[in-house]
């Protein structure tokens, strides 16, 4: 085994290595947002006490987190042709929908721990019932699932170069392209490899450090 | 919709099902193993191997899978010169990504066994693999079910990435029938079904496995 090692490789391709950080980044915050706008519905729907919008939730959780990331991504990229979304956007809708389960899941046993007397509480002393969950709940809520949020937030900037396969030009997909020009598949990987690692380290550091508990991961919860 | 695709490409599609519960057996199996290795590595009291432990575990849990499985198809083989079939390249992917998850499931399962009970056991003579064996092990195992499912569901859905280096999987055997028959909408709804059935089955037997075997904590 004689391999000759040329990690300067990556420096030359600098720039096209800080293109797909800022596009893995994107995909990553933009998922995020759009999972937390779908989770902080579906999961209130799930904790409330309507039947129907509780079926709808619970039906959409199980669908969306039963079935593989890359379906997602292949639905919105080549499902739906007739829509003409570009990657970036499919990658993003992908990421939204499937995590979005997730959020939902976190959201709702985060307002079914705050107790059942508080809400009681609140309304017997006059406030209507949009005040109780914007004042009583999500505030104690959200505090309690913010750690799983930033657990959550990690796994989306792994689960993001799964956009690579819909040519979406991120950090796996420059490797790639690393990888076809130069044939330097070992520095090509290995380097993305440590990009990704230190950018999911300093996240869940972060995190540690603010939130004090553990991280959960998401994928830990049925 | 034409429905007809799935059914005209049944018996393919069926191999590429097969293919994909069979790659998902073999790595719930061999990540299983791997993982308790790990694990019991990384809460044991051996300096060495717990710091190779740790680093295993944080240096696959900041990785992407995806990335993961080009590394051992096409960067590793770059080093050696010798490349393996993308199934068996998946299929050790696969285990070293999700030994890793389940390595730090393994140690937390250990760890939420009470300290008191390990002490007692060996005040009363036992050897500390005793201990681990007849005390720690069967109460951890059983904790850890619930977390052990979630990861496996979690593989049986990633096992779709190994279409991406080339196999013909349920997704790559999908992929191969569209490329030729141009019926996406149809084939993608098979393909998110059958997931569908084979993940939602799994964790419910994850969750009858729990009721059955769960510890009132």
């Amino acid at each position: 085994m004689s391999y000759a090692f040329d990690w300067g490789v990556l420096w030359r391709y600098r720039e096209a290595l800080l293109g797909g950080l800022g596009l893995t980044l994107a995909l990553s915050l933009l998922g995020l947002a759009g999972a937390m706008a779908v989770g902080l519905v579906a999961g209130a729907a799930g904790a409330g006490e309507r039947r129907l919008p509780r079926l709808l939730a619970a039906g959409y959780v199980e669908l969306a987190r039963n079935v593989p990331l890359l379906v997602h991504m292949y639905f919105w990229y080549f499902g739906l042709t007739a829509l003409r979304l570009p990657a970036f956007w499919c990658g993003v809708l992908g990421l939204s929908i499937y995590s979005g389960a997730y959020v939902a899941e976190i959201v709702r046993a985060g307002i079914q721990s705050v107790p059942a007397g508080q809400r009681a509480a609140a309304l017997a002393s006059g406030l209507s019932q949009w005040q109780v969950l914007r004042l009583v709940i999500y505030p104690q809520a959200l505090r309690i699932v913010a750690p799983s949020l930033a657990g959550l937030f990690s796994q989306l900037i792994k689960d993001s170069s799964l956009a690579s396969v819909i040519s979406v030009a991120e950090l796996t997909f420059v490797a790639g392209e690393i990888e076809g020009d130069t044939f330097r598949a070992f520095e090509a990987y290995i380097g993305v490899t440590v990009l990704y690692l230190i950018i999911v380290t300093t996240i869940t550091q972060i995190a540690l450090r603010t939130f004090r508990g553990g991280i959960v991961d998401p994928e830990m919860r049925y | 919709m034409d429905a007809s695709v799935v059914a005209r490409n049944l018996p393919y599609l069926a191999d590429g099902f097969a293919l994909t519960l069979e790659m998902a057996a073999l790595s719930i199996l061999g990540g299983t193993v791997v993982g308790v290795a790990v694990g019991l590595a990384r809460a044991g009291h051996m300096p060495l191997l717990r710091h190779a432990a740790a680093f295993y575990i944080e240096l696959i849990r900041g990785t992407p899978l995806l990335v993961v499985l080009l590394v051992v198809y096409l960067a590793v083989p770059a080093l050696t010169g010798q490349r393996l079939g993308p199934v068996p390249s998946a299929v050790i992917g696969f285990i070293v990504f999700v030994a890793a998850y389940i390595g730090e499931d393994v140690r937390s399962g250990i760890a939420s066994v009470h300290i008191g009970q390990i002490e007692a056991g060996l005040a009363s003579g036992l050897s500390r693999a005793r201990v681990m064996r007849l005390i720690v092990l069967p109460q951890a195992i059983r904790r850890m079910i619930p977390a052990l499912f979630s990861q496996f569901v979690r593989l049986l859905k990633f096992t779709s990435v190994a279409s991406v280096i080339g196999a013909t999987d349920l997704t790559g055997a999908v992929l191969a029938v569209n490329a030729r028959e141009v019926k996406p909408l149809e084939l993608l709804a098979f393909l998110a079904l059958a997931y569908f059935v084979a993940c939602y089955s799994l964790s419910l037997l994850g969750r009858w496995l729990n009721r059955r075997f769960a510890i009132a904590s």
